[in-house]
């Protein structure tokens, strides 16, 4: 990598994304970062990454809209092909199943799953010829574990560990590593309305994680000392799932 | 067309990055997949998709229709030349 290596990160405006905005900035990276509607946290986080002598490119657009993610990445493509692609972008829904709407269902596995498949398709393909490149896709426990209230979710991110090992598979021999990150408990909004009291005991290290818990992990995945691991699922989640 | 066909061996020695060989090595009607020719494979053949657009204009759209059309040099470039025609 003698250019600037550039890491796009969909949902990046907020949480853990944002944070992983941030840690690969300061590691070096020029950020593409995607967000839907945050444009004020948006514009504010491009601030603290230039700041920090790196370019920050923000990209607007409803990851689950082909017209929009097409519209977006392709000029970019054309002119720079992202070293690392990390899939963060993901909305909850929860409702027990036979009280869920179709609405619910859909928006949630449209923007997990079919995001990955709409931004990881113009990207792995453009990744090609380069020879080289790092996937990675922001999971969940729930995925793993599968989640009460959560069956959109939990369903979404098991998808998405689907796909990552087949992708793994399919690039491999092209040098482009794809693994998932599926983080516990974290300290975002995500979790703000849940009952911790109730929860926590359940996770050996009795807390909750840090977002700069998960980026720590995203950084090591796009660093050498990764360069022999793909179709891994790396959980951040102080042993709730083992 | 010869023209095509040189352009076409050149992309696939530069882009494609088939080792130990010239374009002047390359047969017009080598295979491009398979062990009896060029030894491409299917992610190979994304990126010749990818290449074809980027430097005739030409696109394909499935790769049931780029199977035919990647039989060979040849025939990848009788096709560019319909295409464009």
């Amino acid at each position: 990598m003698t250019q600037t290596p550039i890491a796009f990160i969909s949902g990046a405006s907020r949480g853990i994304g944002a944070a992983i905005a941030l840690r690969l900035a300061a590691g070096g990276y020029d950020i593409w970062l995607n967000y839907h509607a945050s444009h004020g946290p948006a514009q504010s986080l491009r601030e603290q990454i230039e700041a920090m002598g790196r370019r920050c490119t923000l990209l607007s657009f409803d990851v689950a809209d082909e017209a929009a993610v097409t519209a977006a990445l392709d000029p970019l493509l054309d002119q720079a092909v992202p070293y690392a692609f990390i899939h963060n972008a993901g909305i909850t829904r929860d409702g027990l199943l036979p009280m869920m709407g179709r609405d619910s269902w859909d928006q949630v596995l449209n923007t997990h799953l079919t995001g990955f498949f709409l931004m990881g398709r113009l990207i792995s393909k453009a990744m090609l010829s380069k020879r080289q490149g790092r996937i990675i896709a922001i999971a969940s426990v729930s995925g793993e574990t599968g989640q009460a209230g959560q069956v959109n979710y939990a369903a979404a991110k098991a998808g998405l560990i689907g796909a990552c090992k087949s992708l793994a598979r399919e690039l491999a021999r092209r040098n482009i590593l794809v693994n998932v990150v599926s983080p516990g408990l974290i300290a975002t909004e995500m979790i703000k309305d849940l009952p911790l009291d109730k929860i926590l005991p359940l996770v050996p290290l009795n807390r909750v994680g840090t977002v700069d818990e998960v980026s720590g992990v995203v950084e090591f995945l796009l660093g050498p000392a990764a360069g022999y691991i793909t179709g891994q699922v790396i959980g951040v989640n102080g042993g709730l799932y083992m | 067309m010869e023209e095509l066909k040189e352009k076409l061996k050149r992309i696939l020695i530069d882009e494609i990055k088939i080792q130990g060989m010239t374009p002047a090595d390359l047969k017009d009607d080598m295979p491009l997949f398979g062990d009896d020719g060029l030894g491409l494979d299917s992610l190979d053949a994304v990126e010749l998709v990818v290449l074809v657009q980027k430097h005739f204009d030409v696109q394909i759209a499935d790769m049931e229709e780029g199977k035919e059309a990647f039989a060979s040099i040849a025939s990848l470039a009788n096709y560019i030349h319909q295409k464009k025609s």
